[in-house]
C-alpha cells in the first residue's frame, strides 16, 4: 500500500509563554488512515492537533518551532495564509459549537466567505452533499430552516462535521468529537468517520482506547508532550514497543 | 432511625426558616421605600402637570407668558442632540470596544487604555461641558448653544458607557462560536462581523439606550457650553442654537411666575415619557434580538 502523506512534522515544539507543551514530535499523517492521538490529560495532544491547522495562534503567548508540512509546504511559513489552511483543514471539537443560525445556513457560512458557491442551487447541491456525507441529511432535510441549536448533542456534533466539510477540507480534526455524547451518537459519529475515511485524512484526539482501537489505523501515544511511540494502530494495542505503551494502554495509568 | 426529629434539629430548621423570612421581608421593604419615592415623584409631577400637557404645550416654544410657551423647541433641540450623540457615540463606542476585546495585543498600553475609559466614564459630566467649551467652541469654532457641540459633548460621556457595555456583551459570546469560525477558515473581521457582533447586539444596544438615556438627562454640561439662553423658535438644524428638555425644565423652574409650576411639572411628564419610551425599546430589542441557545 502506498500512502500519500498528507502531513508531515518534524520536530515539533510548541511553548505557552515559557512552558512547553509538545517536545520535538515528528508524525506523518497520511490521507488513507485515520490516524488517533491519545494519551492522558495534558499530555499535549489537543494542542499537536491544534498546531496543525494554527487554531493555537489565538492563544496568546502560544509559540510553535520546528517543521509542519502540508502537501509539502510548510504551514508556518510567511507566504501559508491562515484563512486557507483552515478551509484546508478542517476542525471538530470536543463539544459540538453549531452557529445559532438555521442548519442550513451552518453548513453554507464556510463555502459563502470562500466563495464556492456561484448560484443558490449551487450551495444548495453544497450543502445536502455536505448533510449526506455528514449522515444527517435524512433526518434535516425537512428543517433546515430551524436552528442548528435545536438539534440533539449527537445531531449538532454531525452538523459540525458537516459544516467541516462543506468547504472540502483536506484534512478533518477532530479534537475528543465524542466526549460529550451518549453512546449510541458516538457510534453514529465512528460509523461516520469509517465512511469519510480516505476521502479526508483524519486527526482524531480520543481519551477512548476503545476508540482510538475502533476507528483508527494508525495511532499516537502522547506522554508528557513527547510521542511515546507512533505506529500501526493494532501494533500498539497488541504488542506496544515501549514499556509505557503498554502500561497506559493496560490502564495502568491515565 | 436518624436524628432528624430531635427537639433539636427542629429548632434548627425553625431558625433557618426564620432567617428566610426575615431577608424576604428586607427585601421588600427596600423595594418599596425605592419605589415609593418614585411613585410620590410621578403623582406629584402628574398632579401638577397633566392639566398643562396640551396641544399647544406641545406644539409650541419657550415664551415669557406662560400660557402660550412649550417644549416643542426643547423636545426637537433635545432630538437633535441626541442624534448628533448616537451618531458619534455608536460607531465609535462599538468599534472601541470590539478592537480592545478582539484585536488589542496584551500589552501595557492596553491596560492603559481600558483604566482611561473606565476613568473616563466616571468623570464628572460638568467637567465634559468645559471640555466642550474649550475644545469645540473655542479651538474647533462650533457654534454655541447649538446641538451640534451639545450632541458632541454628550457623546463624550456616553462613548466610555457603551465600549464598557459592548465589552461585556462582546465578552459573554462563547468562545467556541470563534474557533466554529476560525475553523471554518474565517479571517478575524469576519469571525466578529459575522458571528460575535450579531451576538453581542442585544447587550450593546442596551448599553446604547442606557447610555442615550443618561445623556438625555444631563443639564450641567450644557450649562457650560450655552444652552441656558432663552430660545424662542426651534431649531431648524443642528447648528441653530436651542434649548434641550432638561434645560427648559431648569430654566421655568427658576421662574418667578407662579404658572410656570404647571409648566415644569408637564416638562418633567414629557421628558419622563421620552426617557420611559426609550427603556422600553432596549427592553423590545433586548428580547427581539437575543439568542436562545
Amino acid at each position: 500500500m502506498t500512502d500519500t502523506l498528507k502531513i508531515t512534522a518534524r520536530d515539533v515544539n510548541v511553548y505557552y509563554g515559557a512552558k512547553q507543551a509538545i517536545e520535538n514530535v515528528s508524525i506523518d499523517i497520511a490521507t488513507e488512515h485515520v490516524t488517533s492521538f491519545i494519551g492522558p490529560s495534558g499530555c499535549g495532544k489537543s494542542t499537536f492537533l491544534r498546531a496543525l491547522n494554527r487554531m493555537n495562534d489565538t492563544i496568546p503567548g502560544c509559540r510553535v518551532t520546528g517543521e509542519i508540512k502540508l502537501d509539502g509546504e510548510d504551514i508556518y511559513v510567511g507566504d501559508m495564509d491562515v484563512v486557507q489552511l483552515r478551509a484546508r483543514v478542517g476542525m471538530v471539537f470536543q463539544k459540538p459549537n453549531p452557529f445559532p443560525k438555521s442548519i442550513y445556513e451552518n453548513v453554507a457560512y464556510g463555502p459563502r466567505i470562500h466563495g464556492l458557491a456561484a448560484t443558490k442551487p449551487d450551495m444548495d447541491a453544497i450543502v445536502e452533499k455536505s448533510l449526506r456525507r455528514a449522515g444527517l441529511w435524512d433526518e434535516a432535510k425537512d428543517r433546515l430552516a430551524e436552528p442548528g441549536t435545536a438539534l440533539s448533542g449527537g445531531q449538532q456534533q454531525r452538523l459540525c462535521i458537516a459544516r467541516a466539510i462543506a468547504v472540502s477540507p483536506e484534512v478533518i480534526l477532530m479534537d475528543e468529537p465524542c466526549s460529550a455524547l451518549d453512546p449510541i451518537a458516538t457510534a453514529k459519529i465512528e460509523e461516520l468517520i469509517d465512511e469519510l475515511k480516505g476521502r479526508y485524512a483524519i486527526v482524531i484526539v480520543t481519551h477512548s482506547m476503545q476508540q482510538a482501537a475502533r476507528v483508527s489505523q494508525k495511532t499516537a501515544f502522547f506522554h508528557l508532550g513527547k510521542v511515546v511511540e507512533y505506529g500501526d494502530t493494532s501494533t500498539i494495542f497488541t504488542n506496544p514497543r515501549e514499556e509505557r505503551t503498554k502500561d497506559y494502554i493496560t490502564g495502568r495509568y491515565g | 432511625m436518624s436524628n432528624w426529629h430531635t427537639p433539636d434539629a427542629n429548632a434548627r430548621l425553625k431558625r433557618r426558616y426564620g432567617a428566610e423570612r426575615r431577608f424576604k421581608a428586607v427585601g421588600l421593604i427596600a423595594i418599596l421605600l425605592s419605589l415609593g419615592f418614585l411613585a410620590f415623584l410621578l403623582v406629584t409631577m402628574v398632579a401638577n402637570g397633566v392639566s398643562g400637557i396640551n396641544w399647544s404645550f406641545l406644539s409650541n416654544s419657550d415664551s415669557t407668558d406662560a400660557a402660550t410657551a412649550g417644549v416643542w423647541g426643547s423636545l426637537k433641540g433635545s432630538l437633535l442632540t441626541m442624534g448628533v450623540t448616537l451618531a458619534l457615540s455608536f460607531p465609535m463606542g462599538v468599534c472601541a470596544a470590539i478592537y480592545l476585546e478582539e484585536f488589542a495585543p496584551r500589552q501595557r498600553w492596553v491596560d492603559w487604555v481600558e483604566v482611561s475609559i473606565n476613568n473616563l466614564a466616571a468623570v464628572p459630566s460638568v467637567i465634559f461641558g468645559l471640555l466642550g467649551l474649550a475644545m469645540f467652541i473655542n479651538v474647533a469654532g462650533m457654534p454655541r448653544s447649538s446641538a451640534l457641540v451639545g450632541g458632541v459633548t454628550l457623546a463624550l460621556m456616553t462613548m466610555p458607557v457603551i465600549v464598557i457595555a459592548g465589552r461585556n456583551a462582546i465578552k459573554a459570546v462563547p468562545p467556541s462560536i470563534r474557533d466554529a469560525a476560525l475553523a471554518v477558515g474565517a479571517s478575524r473581521v469576519q469571525t466578529v462581523f459575522h458571528h460575535v457582533l450579531p451576538l453581542a447586539l442585544p447587550g450593546i444596544l442596551t448599553g446604547t439606550i442606557i447610555g442615550m438615556a443618561r445623556a438625555l438627562g444631563e443639564t450641567a454640561p450644557l450649562l457650560m457650553i450655552g444652552m441656558r439662553a432663552f430660545i424662542a423658535t426651534p431649531a431648524s438644524g443642528v447648528t441653530d442654537p436651542t434649548s434641550v428638555l432638561p434645560m427648559q425644565i431648569f430654566l421655568w423652574s427658576d421662574e418667578v411666575d407662579q404658572a410656570f409650576v404647571r409648566n415644569t411639572s408637564a416638562a418633567i411628564i414629557v421628558l419622563l415619557v421620552f426617557l420611559l419610551a426609550m427603556n422600553g425599546l432596549a427592553i423590545y430589542l433586548r428580547n427581539k434580538f437575543e439568542t436562545r441557545w
